[in-house]
């Protein structure tokens, strides 16, 4: 659980239970049965749109091919049910085992995909499954009529029966959804989202967090799949497997807002009796026209609420008031590993790294003592960012090593180099806006492996020592630039790190505000926090750090203390060209 | 007719009736009540087409209906058609059926929804209804589910593949005075093809005494036929047999045939279903590249019903009438047939009534090939026939059964 989520999860949970009430008395007194029948729909296409935002929602890779999961379901239910008389809750079941398997064989190859990519290569299983089940000769199965025991065989004459049980299906994706946003791994998948290469540096293993969700998204499809299948009680591939399935689940969760358990619901309450009502009403006056008032009704809403309703909605009416920030507290000493000896904290040696005929890093050594501040300065275009990617594992090598405390780097993955006690910030800053700023260092701490309280604490330290724990529940997207960068560098504190690698934290800032930066900095250092900093602001590196690196062209052109090394005659070439030197010299 | 309680409903309409007929001139009161059947097709996508042929054919038989008197056993009841959108997809016909049968509790039958797997979801919603429906779809599975109230006026898949043999046996022996021995196939993956070849393979084939040298199966839509045609020409069969679903890959396929100097009957083609003789494919084509193909399906009007081909034509300045209009044409004389029978418009009444038909040579069995109406128990029709017809000079001309051709038979002498 996350701090702060069970006062909302008790809130989301009790306005759920109301809306189902409702929903139930509503269901209660309608009689016409194809109005029942709509009914019945809602909570179905709510459930593949909570599936679907489980998965796409939160992680942020968008699927264009749940109708696979959805369809996987479907057919378990009608094949179990036609072939063997297997009772569709068994087979429900079955669907569900079948969807998560479906999701690991899907997972396996597509999460080396990113971006567009991944969508694409989505779109193509239930595409290849819709001809295989063809091809298999499942074209129309139906399944067979059941005049007894309407609950066991799913099969009711009182049409209000299928309502009841996918509010039941409802309910329970519901509630999976509900504990995931406020889990651990809603807020580990957010993050992911947000920035798959910051997640990682803060110690997440992204393909076994993107799995989980995958596997718990296609499960819940499948059941609703193979629930659907007792609704349709004929299934064809092109029903459940066709890209409308899919572009269906898609549209609710976009429709009502992603990334919120609320989203699908709206979308599926508004759009699935909007579109029948228009295929009901519009439809007998000219066929077809239904297709093009659905079509630009949804673009309307994309256009006017570009988020969703929910978010568009919530910003506008319900500005939450922030929880109250947490009490101030002294932060716990930091817990700076003891090097073995008296050894430096990071020994880098002979590091290479070549992109084509670029050499972007060229054989670069150097040292850290444990609690020194490195500057590492040069030109733009130098390799400075390419040192820290090979340094955190966001790169390879070519060839060279670097050791912290001992160990090797090499070879190591960017999350496994994170929970060795590297910490890392961005050039670029990634937060994630909507979520309170205690939720977004937090993820440095889930990262680092800790969990329940002690992450909490760890977060609220490093807020702490950066200064911005009274803003602890202000949502990021309100902090200024200064406010941002701080908060980069609590995520990184949070995961307990022993070597911090800060890449241009001061960019962009003002005098005064890089000053308190400084000062953030150098008490760190005090704390005895190893610092190795990238930074263009030369007044500012001359007043923080104790040794510079001077790197150009990839290559190691000095080192040494700041006054020495910007002195240096190469160095003042290197920045400024060789007119400059000239002058200098001539001075 | 058979049935011998008499409800309240009853002695309404007949009330209605003898004032009707002896009641004093006009009067206002007795206007006949209105009795109501449905039309389920897909009247958006991409089978919109078949579903507006479908209500054209309806419209004429409630209009012929009420002209000439609406149903006299329920006092000049005039009948009203309304007409559901199957739309695009299995959902949306199960969902327009829901619609129907929750908004429309005084129907007394129905007809549609043209696609068999429309048709099976939407039996689904009307056995459960105990709603009377006919229906022209082919697919076997329709009737095999033990159902009451679904009544198949065409022959089944099975049966069409075990009829179509025999017919183009007979036809190519009268015109070149041998037996073919050499079959080529060509189908689509789709469930109705598919359920038509499986026993042309298995048995029929062999029957027959023809070796099966081409059977390529593609999955639609087809991009390219050039692969398939090419195979075929190798292959060199007797005639082919070319089972598609949708007029886009009929029209690749005989273009193809044609620029590989196969058209025209040059290589006896055979396809199967409504599709292949509609107006739109020698709109895209020509009728040059048509000429010759056979098309054998389960119902077309014949030179028996030439007056009733005018009119509709008339009506509808459609080409011709085909086996999309003359079904549910047919489809709602039964209704009335049945609602004559039974003296009421109770959809029990009626399906009980179509249950016990067994009419020949009159009434609504003039519109099928065997002039004969008879359910069987699985709501099959009994001796339910094909009729082949062949496209000339852009037309397709009955040519089978010889009794109801409009044209003789053209099979390349080879």
């Amino acid at each position: 659980m996350r701090p702060g989520a069970l006062p909302r999860l008790r809130r989301d949970a009790l306005i759920f239970a109301g809306l189902l009430a409702a929903y139930l008395l509503f269901s209660g007194i309608v009689t016409n049965s194809y109005y029942q029948l709509m009914l019945t729909l809602v909570p179905v296409w709510a459930v593949v749109g909570l599936s679907w935002n489980l998965f796409s929602g939160y992680v942020g890779l968008i699927s264009f091919g749940h109708a696979v999961f959805f369809g996987l379901g479907a057919f378990a239910v009608a094949l179990s049910m036609s072939l063997y008389d297997l009772n569709p809750w068994l087979g429900i079941l079955a669907g569900t085992v079948v969807g998560a398997l479906a999701a690991v064989l899907i997972g396996l190859p597509t999460f080396r995909l990113r971006g567009h990519y991944f969508a694409l290569s989505m779109l193509a299983f239930p595409l290849v499954l819709l001809y295989v089940f063809q091809f298999l000769g499942w074209q129309e199965v139906s399944l067979p009529m059941k005049r007894q025991e309407p609950l066991l065989w799913l099969q009711f004459t009182d049409p209000r029966g299928y309502t009841w049980v996918a509010l039941g299906l409802l309910a329970i994706a519901f509630g999976i959804s509900l504990a995931v946003e406020n889990s651990r791994f809603g807020l580990t998948l957010m993050a992911i989202r947000q920035n798959e290469l910051a997640a990682e540096a803060s110690g997440i293993n992204l393909r076994r967090w993107k799995m989980m969700a995958l596997v718990l998204s296609g499960a819940i499809a499948a059941a609703a799949g193979g629930f659907y299948a007792c609704i349709l009680l004929v299934v064809t591939p092109e029903a459940v497997f066709g890209m409308l399935t899919s572009a269906q689940a898609l549209t609710v969760a976009l429709f009502g807002g992603v990334g919120t358990v609320w989203g699908p619901l709206i979308g599926a309450a508004v759009l699935i009796p909007l579109a029948e009502t228009l295929h009901a009403e519009l439809g007998n006056i000219i066929p077809g026209i239904q297709g093009v008032v659905y079509g630009v009704a949804i673009i309307l809403v994309m256009l006017l609420a570009p988020e969703g309703i929910f978010w568009t909605l919530r910003d506008r009416w319900a500005r939450l008031a922030a929880p109250p920030p947490p009490r101030p507290r002294i932060p716990a000493p930091l817990r700076i590993a003891t090097a073995g000896g008296a050894g430096p904290l990071l020994k880098v040696s002979g590091l290479t790294k070549n992109f084509g005929g670029l050499r972007a890093v060229d054989d670069i050594s150097f040292e850290v003592a444990p609690g020194e501040i490195l500057g590492i300065i040069g030109p733009n275009g130098a390799g400075k960012t390419t040192l820290f990617n090979l340094l955190n594992g966001v790169l390879p090598s070519d060839s060279g090593t670097a050791w912290l405390d001992g160990q090797a780097l090499g070879g190591r993955k960017l999350h496994a180099i994170c929970r060795m006690g590297v910490g890392r910030t961005f050039q670029v800053v990634r937060s994630f806006p909507r979520l309170p700023l205690l939720d977004n260092v937090l993820i440095g701490a889930y990262g680092a492996g800790l969990t329940g309280a002690a992450a909490t604490a760890a977060a609220e330290d490093a807020l702490a020592r950066v200064g911005l724990l009274h803003q602890a529940g202000q949502p990021a997207g309100q902090l200024t630039n200064k406010g941002l960068r701080l908060m980069e560098l609590a995520r990184a504190l949070a995961g307990q790190p022993h070597l911090l690698l800060l890449d241009e934290t001061l960019a962009g800032l003002g005098r005064e505000e890089c000053d308190e930066v400084l000062t953030v900095l150098r008490r760190l250092r005090e704390a005895g926090m190893t610092i190795v900093i990238i930074e263009h602001t030369m007044h500012a590196m001359l007043k923080l750090a104790d040794r510079f690196v001077v790197i150009d062209r990839g290559r190691l052109l000095a080192s040494g203390p700041p006054r020495e090394v910007v002195e240096d005659p190469a160095v003042i070439e290197a920045y400024l060209g060789r007119k400059w030197l000239a002058k200098t010299c001539s001075k | 007719m058979t049935d011998s309680g008499f409800t309240r409903r009853d002695a309404l309409a007949l009330g209605a009736g003898m004032a009707a007929l002896g009641g004093a001139g006009r009067a206002r009161a007795q206007a006949p009540a209105e009795v109501k059947v449905a039309l389920l097709a897909p009247i958006s996508g991409p089978w919109a087409r078949q579903g507006l042929l479908m209500k054209m054919g309806a419209e004429m038989a409630i209009d012929d209906i009420n002209a000439s008197g609406g149903i006299r056993s329920l006092g000049g009841a005039r009948m009203r058609l309304v007409v559901y959108d199957a739309g695009d997809s299995t959902e949306k016909a199960k969902n327009a059926a829901q619609r129907m049968v929750a908004q429309e509790p005084d129907l007394a039958g129905g007809t549609g929804a043209w696609l068999s797997s429309f048709t099976l979801a939407v039996t689904e919603v009307t056995e459960r209804a105990e709603l009377p429906w006919l229906t022209l779809s082919y697919a076997d599975s329709l009737t095999s589910r033990g159902f009451r109230y679904i009544f198949q006026s065409s022959p089944t898949n099975d049966n069409q593949a075990i009829a179509v043999l025999p017919t183009l046996m007979a036809l190519a022996e009268r015109a070149t005075g041998k037996k073919p021995t050499r079959l080529g196939l060509i189908s689509d993956s789709t469930a109705s093809p598919q359920s038509f070849v499986r026993p042309v393979r298995a048995t029929e084939a062999a029957k027959y005494g023809l070796r099966i040298v081409v059977d390529e199966t593609f999955t639609p839509p087809l991009s390219d036929a050039t692969p398939l045609i090419q195979k075929v020409r190798s292959a060199r069969p007797d005639f082919l047999l070319f089972i598609a679903t949708n007029v886009p890959d009929d029209k690749l396929v005989m273009e193809k045939l044609n620029e590989y100097g196969l058209g025209q009957a040059k290589l006896p083609t055979i396809g199967n279903g409504g599709h292949m003789a509609v107006p739109e494919l020698v709109q895209l084509t020509s009728p040059e590249i048509l000429e010759g193909l056979m098309v054998c399906m389960a119902n077309w009007p014949g030179k028996d019903q030439e007056a009733l081909t005018r009119r509709f034509v008339e009506r509808t300045k459609e080409p011709w009438m085909g086996h999309d209009s003359i079904f549910p044409y047919a489809h709602m004389m039964i209704f009335r047939e049945a609602m004559e029978r039974s003296g009421s418009a109770d959809r029990n009444k009626v399906a009980e009534a179509i249950r016990g038909f067994d009419i020949r040579n009159e009434g609504p069995a003039l519109f099928f090939p065997s002039k004969r109406l008879k359910y069987d128990a699985r709501g099959r029709l009994e001796d339910a026939q094909l009729v082949t017809v062949q496209w000339k000079s852009g037309v397709p001309q009955l040519v089978d059964p010889p009794s109801m051709a409009t044209a003789a038979a053209y099979w390349p002498k080879g």
